[in-house]
């Protein structure tokens, strides 16, 4: 069997770079299809694929220095090989170095390469005899590298932080992202005190660590879960998996009983849910059929279908005969999602200081097509998740400068521990029409 | 330099009709100056002469607070789109409706010195361009409103 897990990992790796499917989605459809195997198989699959991705800069650097063909050279079977292999001896303990090298010398041999067996022979060997003393790029000289390569970090985004944060949050950060992520989930608004604590000791009963949230008494983190819906709740829609930042930003909203509420860009819904708890109605929208099917999932799971409307618009289209119709407007645009980097691994390779650029272009787009539909008095909720000045406070400064909005409160929040993702809000207040 | 007393909804004059202005005298440029103070005193962005009392075609109106804009005779020449929005009145004060006009406008008028030129404005210029010169017709946006008017909290008392 270990062989074939492996090869899994190995076949994962290479469609990666094929195709332009995000990991984590991959790596779910790979868990499903081989949903037969052990869990103890399928945990090693999950470990290894998504370490590998996550150290990807690192692990290259590695074979760099050892290797006398460099990596962007190689042939892709090979080069996933070794990443997944150097991983192997680098991270896993569990997995003795003479077995990594063994097993990647026999997939090679599988998989056609009898000619470059001796090649990860050698390259793998060198490495486990300086395993403990590869040397990082020097810390002082150059920090920038340094980060980089010991985080896994793409040095843009390094440098990016560096000038916002400096040397030492800078690190922090990085080391936060890499963290190990518990699922976040939230109880719905019938799920109180005792009750709570009943879901609570019946998870724990399968052996699934369950913290509650300092912030938030409805939050709390599970960790050891292999999947949620087999939980008890799950069905009965007690519990919807939510980021805690994400929970904090609608309570920032200060909901009132009786407003009306509009959730520009809504999918998967978590927001519009939380909102439609604590307020009159909600009316929550995304760009496509298939995104507000994910809000209606869970609408109909959590039994909140009645205090919500669904609609498929787009947020950057104006809509006139829905102008100052809401009391609290959300806008949750899509951004580069630099705060959710410990979750969703390989945003950090596909991002581009390019694709940032038109990233602010369509959230302006967004802001210019929906800030009409706050009434005076009212509130827009302007939020990312990201760590970028340009999408989160300089949109602001944006916002407040072209319409009648003025900035109440804004918050940077900061991945921490893994237990919340790096996320920004802001409460505008849209000003009151002055008489004529 | 006056602060003139604003004739609130119920006063009959705000349902007549102006005249237009013929020539500029003293008299109508210290009117000028006293309409221009009494916005400014009152918080609002445009005021019609009818608003202080006085049935001539005169606006005036600074949506900025920077850019004031006197409009003597002015008629409307063009106008475009459609905004739908909340509107409020000195003359009823403390209220505010839901009113539909025009997203742009063109208006011809003269200026203080009696000299003809043409504005254009979008947005919340478009809106009080309408809103004044509908005031020299003897009209006032309830006549339009959709919907009830609402009360207008002042800014202070939003926050608990």
């Amino acid at each position: 069997m270990a062989e074939n897990t492996r090869e899994i990992v190995l076949d994962t790796l290479l469609e990666m770079e094929r195709s332009r499917i995000y990991s984590n989605q991959m790596i779910k459809a790979v868990l499903d299809k081989y949903d037969y195997l052990e869990g103890q198989d399928k945990r090693f699959i999950k470990r290894l694929a998504e370490g590998c991705v996550e150290r990807k800069i690192e692990l290259d650097y590695v074979l760099n220095l050892y290797s006398t063909v460099p990596v962007n050279r190689m042939k892709p079977l090979i080069r996933c090989l070794l990443r997944m292999s150097v991983y192997q001896i680098l991270y896993m303990d569990s997995v003795p170095d003479s077995a990594a090298c063994n097993e990647a010398v026999k997939l090679a041999g599988k998989r056609k390469f009898t000619n470059l067996k001796g090649f990860v022979n050698g390259v793998l060997r060198r490495i486990i005899s300086r395993k403990g003393q590869i040397p990082l790029p020097d810390e002082n000289a150059d920090p920038l590298q340094y980060l980089s390569m010991k985080y896994s970090m793409p040095e843009w985004i390094v440098q990016l932080w560096l000038g916002e944060y400096g040397r030492e949050k800078t690190e922090l950060l990085l080391e936060q992202l890499l963290a190990i992520h518990p699922v976040t989930v939230r109880f719905a608004g019938w799920v109180t005190g005792e009750a709570r604590e009943e879901y609570i000791r019946r998870w724990q009963q399968r052996g699934i660590r369950v913290t509650r949230s300092e912030q938030l008494d409805y939050a709390c983190y599970l960790e050891g879960v292999e999947g949620l819906a087999g939980l008890e709740g799950y069905a009965e829609g007690a519990f919807l998996v939510q980021d805690v930042s994400s929970m904090l930003c609608v309570e920032a909203a200060q909901l009132q009983e009786g407003d009306r509420v509009m959730d520009v860009c809504a999918a998967p819904g978590g927001k519009a849910l939380l909102a439609a708890q604590k307020a009159a109605h909600v009316l929550a929208r995304d760009v496509s059929e298939q995104k507000v099917e994910r809000i209606r999932e869970n609408a109909r799971r959590m039994g909140l279908e009645e205090k919500l409307t669904l609609e498929v618009w787009d947020a950057t289209q104006p809509q006139e005969s829905r102008a100052e119709s809401a009391d609290v407007v959300f806008m949750d645009v899509p951004c580069s999602g630099l705060g959710v980097l410990g979750k969703k691994r390989d945003i950090k390779y596909h991002v581009t200081p390019e694709s940032l650029e038109s990233l602010v272009q369509l959230q302006r787009q967004i802001v210019e097509g929906s800030w009409r539909y706050v009434r005076p008095g009212g509130v827009l909720m302007y939020s990312t998740c990201t760590i970028h000045r340009q999408e989160n406070e300089d949109m602001c400064s944006w916002i407040s400068g072209h319409f009648p909005f003025v900035l109440e409160e804004s918050r940077q929040l900061l991945p921490e521990d893994g237990r919340m993702d790096g996320f920004f809000y802001a409460r505008f207040r849209r000003k009151e029409q002055p008489p004529i | 330099m006056a602060i003139r007393n604003i004739r609130e909804i119920g006063d009959e004059i705000l349902n007549k009709k102006c005249k237009e202005v013929t020539e500029m005298t003293d008299r109508t440029r210290y009117l000028i100056e006293d309409m221009l103070d009494t916005m400014y005193e009152a918080g609002g962005v445009g005021l019609a002469a009818p608003q202080v009392g006085i049935l001539k075609r005169i606006v005036v109106i600074d949506v900025t607070g920077e850019d004031p804009y006197v409009l003597i005779n002015p008629r409307i020449v063009e106008s475009g789109g459609e905004q739908t929005g909340s509107e409020g009145c000195l003359s009823i004060p403390g209220k505010a409706g839901i009113v539909t006009r025009p997203n742009y406008v063109k208006v011809a008028a003269q200026d203080a010195e009696m000299n003809p030129f043409e504005l254009e404005g979008t947005e919340l210029l478009a809106r009080a361009i309408c809103h004044e010169l509908d005031h020299l017709d003897g009209h006032l946006y309830v006549e339009k409103v959709e919907g009830d008017l609402t009360d207008v909290v002042p800014a202070e008392e939003d926050e608990e």
